[in-house]
């Protein structure tokens, strides 16, 4: 009588597709996996503590290295929830600037996530071409503010600096070139049959789980459920913008795919609108040198390309916060990496992880 | 009798010996140790050419340059890579299996270098040219399954069990609709002798009379020789790098050089079953046209390696067996029947 | 940004939980409650389909030197509403009810909790540090943290207080 016995597979931290220092300690069935469990702490940092000892000019910097692929939506985040917090008006020119970065930096953040998937999925093709088009991006942030990626460019009560003719000309060109990218990406990977039998139907998360898990952003969606802190909230311009937002039917892996091939498609809809209406005046609004606001607490969410990133931050009236929380979507999004990988075999447990698309930087903050 | 190329160059350097060293006996043996020489030479060559050629076609298909930077060109590119590898710093992992661990490399290209003897290069130019080639053909090349789990069992490394495990999974079940495709061109040819097969496609191509054999030929070789999308040995974003993990320096490129005359070794192998060898038009002497056809097929197998994602292990196995056998079987049936029919029309 | 949860329907909360507080001057009052009642608050808060705060948008601690406090801020995706529970717990020995059995999506933040602020969830499912090593002792996110020394011992990372704290 043949006999077999479970064991634990240690997928990290150092593995090639882990994506950073993530360790997944597996347990197989032969190749079915009976149980993933997510171990992290290995790029810890200890932003929020970081923040406690900063000026709030001066934390603005450590949320770049939070989710360091969207590093925009992150500055965003932290410096909306300071305005909130000491009531600072932002100019309306600072936020069409700031909505252009922030979907550009969308477009990245999912040009790295088409990367790395495919790249889990064997096909290194892929992710040189994705790498490739995410390049442009990076050149027009180095235009914008001379960095590629920690920019830093959205400050408290604006942005650092005006954007010039040559960013938005740039800009055109990208979002002109978006409909032929996508073109490629659909002819090379989505028509791809290998790449539909792999991603069909593996890692279904129905909408109930997504709840369960407290998901955020393009996975939630995937699974149904129409979520984007967007249009919710309306936060900044987005309540003047025309933008759909995508969702998905199954939950699967291959809906998770397809949602963010669309976003990208909508995030161009919405810098094209940004770029036509473009209006004139300053680019930052008035603040302090020495920022101290008022006694209380605030948080502040957006909607980051992982999902809903909070920030919350309690000041004592001194010119550096008394505590900065930070609700990092990716963090909250990998509780349902066991679910998703239980019953899969352990080719469709990469998959997994790469379609949740956690960012290590974010998930240990 | 024969007019290959290769061949021709040979007999003259047999005469130009003959009178040096005067019996007969001893320019055939010397004859012997040149070919074996040789043979070694490409295999070891294909080697040096295939790290360089992989990675510029892989540069190309993903719209790079490739290396550009050791000679023009990159050309020693791969003689730095050697290099490279050679002063590497040899790590014997603990808890090993040391004797399984240290011959399982070794092992593993003798497989890979001795089907080169069954290979028909020119006219008359097939090192051992026996009556039962092919079948010795494959049996040589399916001896390539053992080293794998030796290796992959012996490094005390899960990743290292997993690709063992997957190979011996992947490679024996592709054997089968494999052998079973060609045996139509055996039937064709009524021959199992490697140089018979070649000849009898003096006419026609068997890549014309056998489509769907090609079509299961050329998936197959491509799991046999774990090329990628059927990598799955290695499956690199999942288990790492399968029974290679761990193993470093000269003895990891031992492997690799196995793999390249494998990948070789796939081309010639296509070249000579379906594309006629090295038969062709006599504009070209019929050494150029066999090189041309095996590196053409080479150039396929990479094309399609680095276009595809990996497929899944479950769908690979289900594919050979459900897919690829009844296919293979129903090709045989085709064949036997067109074969009556071709005679009963004579 | 959805609407706060208005005033009347915090007053009906306080007849059934007599233990909340809320500065009802206040745009945005918090509501104050009790570690005993503040499961069954929250239970209510999720169940209830008139509120239906089926999100927990954010779940933190601060430590205000006196008193830690649990801060919860629930979001209803079906009425676009937040309201925000504050729970105060000794410092000494903090210890709440774990949100788990209503949220089950705030595994890993209470367990970041636990592990950075020292705060111990009853009913949690796994209740292990997720970030810093799993024999360190200290609580980096409290006020009065000071990092522990690193020590090979046996082969073995270990965490020890520093001798003197200049």
């Amino acid at each position: 009588m043949a006999q077999t016995e479970k064991f634990v597979l240690n997928m990290g931290p150092q593995h090639p597709s882990t994506h950073g220092v993530l360790q997944v300690q597996v347990e197989l069935d032969g190749e079915n996996i009976v149980g993933a469990k997510p171990v992290m702490g290995y790029l810890h940092r200890g932003i929020e503590k970081l923040m406690e000892s900063r000026t709030y000019q001066q934390c603005v910097p450590f949320t770049d290295r939070l989710d360091y692929v969207s590093a925009m939506n992150n500055n965003l985040g932290f410096c909306m929830a300071v305005e909130k917090l000491a009531g600072i008006e932002v100019p309306e020119r600072a936020w069409y600037i700031r909505t252009i970065c922030c979907e550009l930096n969308r477009i990245a953040s999912h040009h790295v996530f088409i990367g790395s998937l495919t790249n889990d999925l064997g096909s290194a093709t892929g992710m040189i071409y994705a790498f490739r088009d995410r390049e442009k991006i990076l050149d027009l942030f180095n235009i914008i503010c001379g960095a590629r990626m920690t920019c830093h460019y959205i400050r408290i009560g604006g942005v650092a600096a005006d954007a010039q003719d040559e960013f938005f000309q740039k800009t055109e060109e990208f979002i002109n070139y978006v409909p032929e990218m996508l073109d490629e990406y659909n002819r090379l990977f989505t028509g791809n049959e290998i790449f539909q039998r792999r991603m069909q139907g593996t890692s279904i998360i129905s909408r109930e789980d997504a709840l369960r898990f407290g998901m955020s952003g393009p996975n939630i969606r995937a699974s149904g459920l129409s979520y984007d802190i967007r249009k919710l909230d309306k936060y900044g311009i987005y309540g003047k913008l025309d933008f759909e937002v995508p969702i998905g039917e199954n939950g699967d892996n291959w809906d998770r795919y397809l949602i963010r091939i669309r976003e990208i498609e909508e995030s161009a809809r919405i810098i094209r609108q940004c770029l036509d209406n473009m209006p004139g005046g300053a680019f930052k609004g008035k603040v302090p040198k020495v920022l101290k606001p008022p006694k209380g607490d605030a948080y502040q969410r957006v909607e980051n390309t992982r999902g809903e990133l909070g920030f919350y931050i309690v000041s004592d009236g001194t010119a550096k916060p008394y505590r900065v929380h930070i609700r990092r979507p990716s963090f909250i999004n990998l509780q349902a990496l066991d679910h998703m990988c239980r019953g899969m075999v352990l080719a469709d447990s990469v998959t997994a992880f790469a379609t949740i698309d956690p960012l290590m930087g974010e998930v240990d903050c | 009798m024969h007019n290959g190329t290769l061949y021709l160059a040979g007999e003259s350097l047999k005469e130009m010996l003959l009178p040096v060293i005067g019996s007969e006996l001893l320019v055939n043996l010397i004859m012997t140790l040149i070919c074996i020489v040789i043979l070694f030479l490409l295999v070891a060559t294909s080697a040096l050419v295939f790290t360089l050629g992989e990675r510029k076609v892989c540069a190309w298909i993903q719209v790079r340059i490739g290396p550009n930077r050791v000679g023009p060109w990159g050309l020693l590119q791969s003689t730095a890579d050697m290099l490279k590898l050679l002063t590497k710093e040899d790590i014997i992992p603990q808890g090993i299996d040391r004797w399984l661990w240290v011959l399982s490399p070794i092992l593993i290209f003798i497989p890979a270098a001795m089907v080169y003897a069954l290979y028909p290069f020119d006219d008359g130019v097939i090192f051992a040219d026996v009556n039962i080639g092919l079948f010795l053909l494959i049996a040589i090349s399916s001896q390539s399954v053992l080293p794998f789990l030796m290796g992959g069992y012996a490094s005390n490394s899960k990743y290292a069990m997993l690709g063992g495990m997957r190979t011996v999974a992947q490679m024996l079940s592709y054997e089968v609709p494999m052998v079973i495709s060609l045996m139509g061109i055996i039937m064709i040819t009524g021959s199992l002798k490697m140089s018979a097969i070649v000849e009898a496609q003096s006419e026609i191509w068997f890549i014309f009379l056998q489509p769907i054999a090609f079509f299961i030929f050329l998936v197959t070789a491509l799991v046999e020789g774990n090329r990628p999308p059927f990598n799955m040995v290695e499956g690199e974003s999942e288990i790492i790098a399968g029974p290679f993990t761990e193993y470093t320096g000269m003895r990891w490129a031992l492997f690799f050089l196995a793999e390249f005359a494998n990948l070789l070794s796939m081309g010639i192998l296509t070249a000579t079953l379906f594309l006629g060898g090295w038969q062709g038009p006599d504009f070209l002497p019929t050494q150029l046209w066999f090189w041309i056809k095996a590196f053409l097929m080479v150039l396929v197998y990479q094309w399609i390696g680095w276009t595809f994602p990996r497929t899944r292990m479950d769908t690979i196995l289900s594919f050979g067996w459900k897919v690829l056998l009844p296919l293979a079987l129903l090709n045989l049936l085709l064949t036997g029947f067109g074969i009556y029919i071709f005679k009963w029309l004579l | 940004m959805g609407t706060y949860l208005e005033l009347h329907y915090l007053e009906e909360l306080k007849r059934d939980f007599p233990t909340i507080e809320f500065a009802a001057e206040q745009a945005e009052p918090h509501i104050y409650v009790s570690e005993e009642e503040l499961l069954p608050l929250m239970r209510r808060l999720r169940e209830n389909p008139v509120f239906s705060f089926d999100r927990m948008g954010n779940i933190t601690a601060v430590d205000y030197r006196e008193y830690i406090e649990m801060v919860y801020m629930l979001y209803s995706r079906g009425f676009d509403k937040w309201v925000t529970v504050k729970c105060r717990l000794d410092r000494e020995k903090p210890v709440a009810e774990s949100m788990t059995q209503v949220w089950p999506g705030t595994e890993f933040e209470e367990r970041e909790i636990y592990d950075l602020m020292g705060v111990e969830f009853l009913h949690h499912p796994d209740l292990r540090r997720i970030l810093m090593p799993d024999n360190y002792t200290a609580h980096p996110l409290r006020k009065d943290f000071v990092p522990l020394q690193p020590k090979i011992e046996g082969g073995v990372l270990t965490w020890h207080r520093q001798k003197s704290s200049s």
